[in-house]
């Protein structure tokens, strides 16, 4: 029979990105108990895994990990990672019940001290989904080094059960005998914090998102950036050559009612332009063109950091890309209007960056049982009253934050976690 | 002497470890005085080192540790955490920044970077030789917040934090609340008129028992720190005549929401108040709101058919000083011209862009527009349209890159001008309260990314668009965190405060009244000691900036943390 815990909070935060996390500090802050639900291995969400942030180049790991030790360590909030929400229900005011389902990790996280033994023992490679593909990583592993809980998880898809890191591990935390472990959490008040995806290059054939091996997405060179990086350079990964003619494509998967989204992402201008900045940093010699059909960098500094890059040499020229075929060598020809000269060109490039959009997250309103909260025409979830309460959802006492309403950068998304925080704190007082 | 130090050295995932040879350092410090352990880290804030320290501290009773890693600006409190979670006094932790004052200030000489980074990992290990513990003051905090600026920022502000409890003294020096809302016509996404929200505001702010209004009042004086300001308000302002009352208010903490101003072009700026048929943008808008519905928009006894709206007037200036862009405009302007054509009717908008920036679903409104026959221009960034007046006719020319730069000349009934976000010009309350402001002359957060809404001056916040331009949604949205950061500091109705303040040392000190006269904080004044006179720091106003110390000449002040000796036995390791 299935054991179900039963635990009691004041607020749910389905989400550990920085939005969820961001919002579950507010309230803690405050004195109130919250629980983080996390479905990956670690929080952090995206924010953790980027390079550095714009406009202040600030190294992003830097200031995320302090966020996340304080999140982690803070006496008001309890995280479930490796947790699926099964379902969410409304019962009545200030009166919700979560379904949720702890995945097991194999090993005992307690006793665990993230020495590695476990992974150097492992014989099984596969791709490491935390550096998006570009690397392998071990069955038995540790997430990624700057990782909350630093705790090593065997991927059972994977493992050969060959027990080498049982016989590996000094402290003897590998258990292959964990099951799920399911909780009914009863809590006042509920955000969602669920984040966006990214947009599938696969959607893009004439890109070649996905089928040529120069094309990149921009969340790949962003790891490749990283401090915590694949390689200890940039590598095109059809043949490892150092690549010195870069492209970036902008709006691929954003603005374009053809790729199923009509909507601008709000990210990727100012992305791209950043990892343009950091790749002249990397690679001096090389060429970087971004090619735009308008750069949107609206927020705090961010014209000015636009101007920058100008500055830097970065190339922009404003035509949207129409098709991208691989050459023999590896190289890739971009086909485009050039805006400003009227004519149609080609281009060659020894790699592309496809700077992909956000899109919903589907799933997050099918975690609700009963009355689920509205979405918009994009999936998003629909902000109940979008101008003077911008983090209500259609259901009372169910809050939203970050990006899983729209489309956010860093600023914005922890402004509208604030927003989230202040309406569950009035609401939990009401 | 007898401490027993640890030093943690940061490679920063390769930030530090690819310029300085952080294991030469952790060789060169190793066998310091006091030093018992030394060890390099990936990364010094990550979870398992953090844990780590914690256990070396607990293991080997260690008396103080030292952390070599990025600047403090980012992790003096992760360290100070450790320290207390390991039952170290915080104080007894230094840090050293071997990050941004050497691997990247040095990136090209490595060695050079190397042995700057021992320098400055010796000083801290000879500071923390005399690192001593510290308590922090606690002092009570008023359950009260003061807003400053009733917009809707200011007011949804207030209206969360009576709902979470607090006293809110909500202050505007006009006589009305809503503030900028009121020239707003519908807002994005929402189909509100700004008229339609400032009434529903009204209503819940009247619904608030909580809240005090203050409406033309100004704020005159502010003193005191977080969790006990004083402020002493002005009213009457408008009237022009004495001031009718005066009174000061008790707070713990202030939440600034002054809000933005339009930009007004200059004369001549596109022809602005040289050709009569030239407006900005909230202009034009008060020009719809008071037009009749289905009827045509006539402006100076002119039937309005054709529109230019000429975009980024004010912002992301090439010659002037607002570099930045505004955020809101192309929205702003985009609505405005749905706005019109559903309401009289047929008019052809020509939009004179450098760029829309039509950002998130705002996009559906771009091509909303666009389907709807606006017709959109885009002129190169340094060559900007220009309007003339010819015999009667306004005629505006402009290059179109998105028609391979040919010249477009158009002749409209009107041209708006799509105005931006100013900062507020009344520099009054920024400069009481002694905010600090950015480069583009709105105020500056701490942080741009993680904290937008806390500021240097512990126990004020900034929301809305006096911190930068935005949309009535973002400014909501920064208001309400503001509100729940402001909330926090006087919720518990006790604060901590930092111990680093200055003291004098009444045996020395002949007052000659040079410090006071230094302190930026009023926190020093003059007083009778064993009948004595001498200066006397106030350890909760005084914000251990160490102003005082240099002006004093008998050497009779010291600031906790950075003692002489500490100070001293810094300089020698560093200069030799």
């Amino acid at each position: 029979m299935q054991i179900r815990t039963k635990l009691k909070f004041d607020a749910l935060v389905v989400g550990g990105g920085i939005a969820g996390g961001e919002a579950a500090l507010n309230l803690a802050n405050n004195g109130y108990k919250v629980a983080i639900i996390e479905k990956e291995l670690s929080i952090g969400g995206k924010m953790i895994l980027l390079s550095k942030v714009f406009p202040t180049l600030d190294c992003s790991a830097c200031i995320t990990t302090p966020k996340v030790s304080e999140i982690s360590r803070h006496p008001g909030i309890t995280i479930f990672t490796e947790s699926d929400v099964e379902n969410i229900e409304k019962r009545g005011e200030h009166n919700f019940i979560a379904f949720v389902k702890r995945r097991p990790r194999y090993v005992i996280a307690e006793d665990c001290t993230g020495c590695q033994l476990c992974e150097k023992a492992c014989p099984v490679i596969t791709k490491d989904q935390f550096q998006y593909n570009l690397v392998g990583r071990k069955a038995a592993f540790i997430p990624f080094s700057i990782a909350s809980p630093k705790v090593a998880a065997i991927d059972m898809e994977n493992c050969t059960l060959c027990g080498a890191c049982e016989k590996a591990c000094p402290s003897n935390c590998i258990d292959f005998t964990q099951e799920d472990r399911f909780y009914e959490i009863e809590a006042s008040t509920a955000i969602i914090a669920t984040g966006f995806k990214l947009y599938d290059p696969a959607n893009l054939p004439r890109y070649g998102g996905g089928q040529y091996k120069n094309v990149l997405t921009s969340m790949q060179m962003e790891r490749q950036l990283a401090p915590t990086r694949p390689f200890n350079t940039i590598l095109r990964p059809g043949d490892g050559k150092v690549p010195d003619k870069i492209a970036y494509v902008l709006c691929a998967g954003s603005r374009d009612d053809s790729a199923g989204n009509p909507i601008c992402s709000q990210i990727c201008c100012m992305y791209s332009i950043k990892q343009a900045q950091l790749l002249m940093g990397a690679l001096p010699m090389a060429d970087i063109t971004i090619y735009y059909i308008d750069i949107r960098a609206f927020g705090k500094g961010y014209d000015e950091f636009y101007e920058q890059a100008k500055g830097m040499g970065v190339k922009f020229i404003k035509g949207k890309i129409g098709r991208i075929s691989e050459l023999s060598n590896g190289n890739l020809s971009l086909r485009y209007e050039d805006i400003q000269s009227g004519r149609i060109k080609e281009a060659e490039h020894d790699l592309v960056v496809l700077s992909v959009g956000a899109l919903a997250n589907k799933e997050t309103p099918l975690l609700f049982k009963g009355i689920r909260p509205d979405v918009d025409k994009q999936d998003f979830i629909l902000q109940g009253d979008p101008i003077l309460s911008p983090a209500k959802t259609t259901i009372d006492g169910i809050f939203v934050a970050g990006t899983a309403s729209g489309p956010k950068d860093i600023p914005d998304s922890i402004l509208s976690a604030g927003s989230a925080a202040a309406e569950a704190l009035s609401y939990l007082t009401r | 002497m007898d401490k027993k130090l640890g030093v943690y050295i940061c490679a920063c995932g390769g930030n530090i470890s690819d310029y300085v040879d952080i294991e030469k350092v952790r060789e060169a410090v190793k066998d310091e005085d006091c030093v018992l352990l030394a060890r390099t880290t990936m990364f010094a804030c990550g979870d398992s080192n953090q844990k780590e320290m914690e256990k070396d501290i607990q293991e080997n009773n260690l008396s103080g540790i030292v952390v070599a890693s990025c600047s403090p600006k980012l992790h003096l409190t992760t360290f100070r955490s450790v320290s207390e979670r390991a039952g170290l006094n915080k104080y007894n932790y230094v840090h050293a920044n071997i990050r941004e004052q050497a691997s990247w200030a040095h990136s090209g000489n490595k060695q050079g970077a190397t042995e700057k980074a021992i320098h400055l990992v010796k000083a801290a290990i000879a500071k923390a030789r005399f690192a001593k513990s510290l308590e922090p003051t606690r002092i009570k905090s008023q359950k009260s917040v003061a807003i400053i600026g009733a917009g809707v920022a200011g007011i949804k502000a207030s209206i969360a934090l009576s709902n979470m409890g607090d006293n809110v003294y909500l202050i505007e020096r006009e006589n009305k609340i809503g503030g900028k809302l009121a020239s707003l016509g519908k807002v994005f996404p929402g189909n509100i008129t700004g008229e339609d929200m400032i009434a529903r505001l009204n209503e819940e702010v009247k619904n608030e028992d909580r809240i005090t209004l203050l409406t033309s009042t100004k704020i005159k004086e502010c003193s005191g720190n977080i969790g006990d300001f004083r402020i002493r308000l002005q009213d009457n302002i408008e009237t022009g005549e004495p001031a009718v009352s005066e009174r000061e208010i008790n707070v713990g903490s202030i939440l600034v929401a002054t809000g933005f101003e339009s930009y007004t072009p200059s004369e001549g700026e596109y022809g602005y108040k040289e050709i009569d048929n030239v407006i900005t943008l909230p202009e034009f808008r008060d020009l719809i709101k008071n037009g009749k519905e289905g009827k045509e928009l006539v402006f100076k006894n002119r039937k309005i058919r054709d529109i230019a709206f000429i975009y980024c007037v004010g912002s992301r200036q090439i010659k002037g000083e607002n570099k930045y862009c505004s955020r809101y405009c192309c929205s702003a302007a985009i609505q405005s011209s749905l706005d019109i054509k559903e309401r009289f009717g047929d008019v052809q908008v020509y939009h004179f862009t450098k760029g829309v920036r039509t950002y998130g679903s705002q996009e559906l409104k771009y091509a909303e527009a666009s389907r709807s026959g606006d017709i959109f221009i885009q002129f190169p960034d340094k060559d900007e349209p220009v309007v003339s007046s010819e015999k009667g006719v306004t005629l505006i020319k402009a290059k179109d890159i998105l028609s391979a730069k040919k010249e477009i000349e158009a002749a409209v009934d009107l041209v708006v001008l799509v105005t931006g976000m100013v900062p507020d010009s009344d520099k009054s309350v920024g400069s009481l309260l002694k905010l600090p402001r950015g480069r583009d002359n709105f105020f500056n957060e701490i942080h741009m990314k993680l904290r937008p809404v806390e500021t240097v001056i512990d126990g004020i916040t900034i929301a809305g668009t006096c911190q930068g331009p935005k949309g009535v949604m973002e400014s909501v949205n920064s208001a309400l965190s503001a509100a729940v950061k402001t909330h926090s500091f006087v919720s518990k109705g006790e604060l901590e405060l930092s111990p680093i303040v200055a003291y004098t040392d009444v045996k020395t000190c002949e007052w000659c009244g040079a410090c006071s006269e230094a302190c930026p904080y009023n926190a020093i004044s003059k007083s009778e000691e064993d009948g004595k006179v001498v200066a006397i720091v106030n350890k909760t106003t005084c914000k251990g900036c160490g102003m005082c110390l240099p002006v004093c000449d008998s050497d009779s002040i010291e600031l906790t943390s950075f003692t002489n000796n500490e100070i001293e036995s810094m300089i020698e390791i560093l200069a030799n």
